[in-house]
């Protein structure tokens, strides 16, 4: 692949995304977002590492940031600093050129802060001029100065006694920070806010779960909607010429007993485009109507251009945990491809509007009730990656089954509310990379590995496509043909996405695995 | 569906330090409530515990409890898990009510007398010594190391469980214990267990006890196989009451007390 035939893909890119900031800062060679681009991509445009040399990428520096769990952080690298987290709730800028901390910012978290449903976390931060924005595990949204981790503002997003989060990475767009909340084993009413980048003021407040009355409100019998869930729990993403926000919203509450809850559950387990000024929706797209799997729709929505019947459109397509990949177009909503892409014995197929037709009896139950995927999906919250040089949409696969259970459930403020439980088939499982053609919705190779994926996934304009194991590996393929090219034995499992970015010239590639960040460049 | 596996989720590994008080008991007659406790037990509990409390892969849950000695106890072990062991926690799947329902039955099973011993123990200590077991097994420090020490399993296995296990060890094998055959492209033949597994490296123990580090880029085949065990059946060596002995002999080993 030459570079000059990059640079005229890289310009029609461009075109499409014209006025976006964060693209242009990542031809600069920063990674300015979580998933490297408003179009959640998480492509990287650097071209200095390929499948011809990527067999001498070595470790540059590995980072352990202080009293940390398990990482599940994507950095960022902004003008020359690379600004990672940890859980419960820390920040860290470290010098590129050393591997060494220039500011660490902890916020304290009690041991009594609520975590139902997850892991006590952190994914990352957004920046925008000079200030660092992260969410924290008892619900609030911070300001830093990107030059020395001081507080500028801190604003309450959500009720951690009731068990409200922000454990994903907040996203900037303009003069706003939009940041969404965790708690969908909780009984939450989800939401997505907005907050003026400068003060923190609030702008608005999109809520997912409608109230008595608004459109969407006769999807819930009686007072089910106040504990109904829908939480915002990873980052979405954004288009600038729509302006229009894509977000994935989570499950119902309870999850696994839908008995209080009849109907379809809007907005919950959907993809909702909001109007970035108003914080409106303008189309909402189901995935699972009523879902009792906990399967949400938080998954990151990618956002492509491609010619879909002889036309080009501006689509979102998402592999959605319930095993379906779907596309669709993002001005309108319109439903236009769905298909399995992994193992599912739930549904028969989509509809012509890409409803699910159910298969009979595959709810859970008292005994128990065998499904294909697994509550944690066939592919849960590690981010996809899309290359526009392939076509491909890589996903971290997840192949497993569960036994679902169905259990009483009752609100109680503070504790879980989710009416089941599953048994995992665990031996059987297996996970891969899977290539899915955008176009057709068709496979085009796997690169398998032991257990399901942990692992998110980056794609780099020097053919390649990086990503880990939970076994500890980090490695790297060929984004044609999914050879692998390239490992690294991390020594602990990779819970997190990779990114690429340039320091000086040169390009690095970093992953977070098990507690520490690993960091490598090509061997001079 | 064999219990082995399968693995119960927790949905936070790292568990939410939220504070549950024990609900209120005897808001419905005891009778009612051990028996609301006994649909929940079997659905939630009796995979691992068996069907009545009778053990399998989790423990037998009559007579004495090695780590619950009274309701409040019990219901905090359903309510958090134990540890370092198999128990996962039952906050998020159980209401605070159901899980003192299921700690009503559990009292309950406890205060029925433990099912009497149909083995000799003590001639199940023979029979485990003449059939070779500690070719594999580790028992108080003595023995080998292809096959799960056995030192405290009394306390973690159920007597059905581990009949099974001597009889059927194919349909029983613990979780850890995954056989795998893999043939190399130059022909080399290996079935064991796996130690462990990557991306690319694979590490067997065949049944002598060798280790076997493999680079699956290397391998022709490699095969997880379910449903196999490198124990092999005792079904027709040991049987009757001679099979009663060893399982009572081996319910017998609860560890360093």
């Amino acid at each position: 692949m030459s570079h000059n035939r990059i640079g005229i893909r890289f310009a029609c890119a461009a075109a499409l995304f014209a006025g976006s900031i964060a693209l242009a800062a990542q031809q600069n060679g920063d990674w300015p977002m979580y998933s490297g681009n408003y179009q959640s991509e998480r492509f990287s445009p650097l071209t200095q590492v390929t499948s011809a040399n990527v067999a001498r990428l070595r470790p540059v520096w590995v980072y352990q940031p202080p009293g940390a769990g398990s990482l599940e952080t994507t950095p960022l690298v902004v003008n020359g600093v690379m600004y990672a987290t940890a859980g419960p709730t820390s920040v860290q800028a470290i010098d590129i050129k050393s591997g060494r901390t220039l500011w660490e910012w902890t916020r304290p978290i009690a041991a009594s802060v609520l975590n139902l449903g997850f892991p006590r976390v952190n994914r990352g931060v957004a920046y925008a001029d000079g200030l660092v924005y992260v969410g924290t595990l008892d619900g609030y949204l911070v300001a830093l100065d990107a030059r020395g981790g001081i507080e500028r503002w801190m604003v309450h997003v959500g009720e951690n006694p009731l068990g409200h989060s922000v454990t994903a990475a907040p996203l900037v767009v303009d003069n706003k920070v939009i940041v969404g909340v965790s708690g969908g084993e909780a009984g939450i009413r989800g939401f997505l806010d907005a907050y003026d980048t400068r003060t923190g003021k609030q702008i608005w407040r999109f809520w997912t779960i409608p109230s008595p009355g608004e459109p969407g409100s006769d999807s819930w019998p009686g007072d089910s909607w106040v504990h109904g869930g829908g939480a915002t729990w990873l980052t979405g993403s954004y288009d600038p010429d729509l302006k229009l926000l894509y977000w994935g919203t989570g499950n119902p509450g309870p999850d696994w007993n839908g008995d209080s809850r009849v109907g379809d559950n809007l907005y919950t387990s959907s993809i909702v485009a909001i109007d970035i000024e108003t914080g409106k929706a303008k189309w909402h797209f189901q995935h699972t109507p009523h879902d009792v799997h906990d399967w949400d729709s938080n998954q990151i929505p990618v956002l492509v251009d491609a010619e879909i019947n002889g036309r080009l459109r501006k689509l979102v397509v998402q592999a959605n945990r319930n095993a379906f990949f779907y596309v669709l177009d993002r001005q309108t909503g319109e439903y236009l491809l769905g298909a399995p892409y992994a193992k599912q014995t739930w549904a028969k197929g989509l509809d012509e509007k890409g409803r699910p037709i159910l298969i009979p009896g595959m709810a859970p139950s008292e005994k128990g009730t065998l499904v294909y995927p697994s509550l944690q999906g066939s592919t849960n919250w590690a981010s996809p990656s899309y290359s526009p040089q392939t076509g491909f949409l890589y996903v971290p696969v997840r192949e497993m089954g569960s036994i679902y259970f169905k259990t009483p459930a009752e609100y109680r403020a503070g504790t879980y509310y989710t009416g089941g439980s599953e048994k995992r088939l665990d031996e059987e499982s297996w996970g891969a990379v899977r290539a899915i053609d955008v176009k057709t919705g068709k496979k085009a190779w796997d690169f398998e590995l032991p257990s399901p994926s942990w692992a998110g996934v980056l794609s780099t304009a020097g053919g390649l496509v990086f990503s880990g194991s939970n076994e500890g590996n980090f490695y790297a393929l060929d984004a044609k043909s999914g050879k692998p090219l390239w490992q690294f034995q991390t020594g602990g499992a990779i819970r997190s996405g990779p990114m690429s970015f340039l320091f000086e010239g040169k390009q690095y590639v970093a992953v977070a695995g098990g507690h520490a960040i690993f960091v490598f460049a090509l061997e001079s | 569906m064999r219990c082995a596996l399968i693995a119960f989720v927790v949905l936070s590994s790292t568990g939410s330090a939220l504070a549950q008080t024990p609900p209120a008991r005897r808001a419905m007659p005891a009778t009612q409530t051990i028996a609301a406790g006994k649909t929940l037990f079997d659905s939630q509990c009796a995979w691992c515990h068996g069907s009545g409390g009778d053990g399998g892969t989790g423990p037998n849950l009559h007579g004495r409890l090695r780590h619950a000695t009274d309701y409040k106890s019990i219901v905090d072990i359903i309510t958090s898990g134990i540890p370092g062991t198999e128990m996962p926690s039952f906050r998020s799947p159980l209401t605070a009510m159901n899980i003192g329902q299921i700690a009503s039955y559990v009292q309950s099973l406890g205060r029925a007398r433990a099912t009497a011993a149909t083995g000799n123990a003590q001639h199940g200590a023979d029979i485990y010594r003449a059939s070779g077991c500690a070719g594999c097994h580790t028992v108080a420090g003595a023995g080998g190391i292809v096959g799960p020490e056995l030192s405290g399993i009394g306390a973690t296995r159920g007597a059905p469980y581990l009949r099974d296990a001597i009889v059927k060890p194919a349909a029983a094998h613990p979780p850890g214990y995954l056989v795998v055959h893999a043939v190399s492209k130059d022909g080399t033949d290996i079935r064991g267990i796996r130690i462990n597994e990557d991306v690319f490296w694979i590490q067997l123990r065949d049944a002598r006890g060798n280790v076997h580090v493999l680079q699956k880029s290397e391998q022709s085949t490699i095969e997880r196989q379910l449903d196999a065990s490198l124990m092999p059946s005792y079904a027709t060596r040991i049987s009757g009451t001679d099979l009663d002995d060893l399982v009572a002999y081996l319910t017998s080993l609860r560890g360093a007390q």
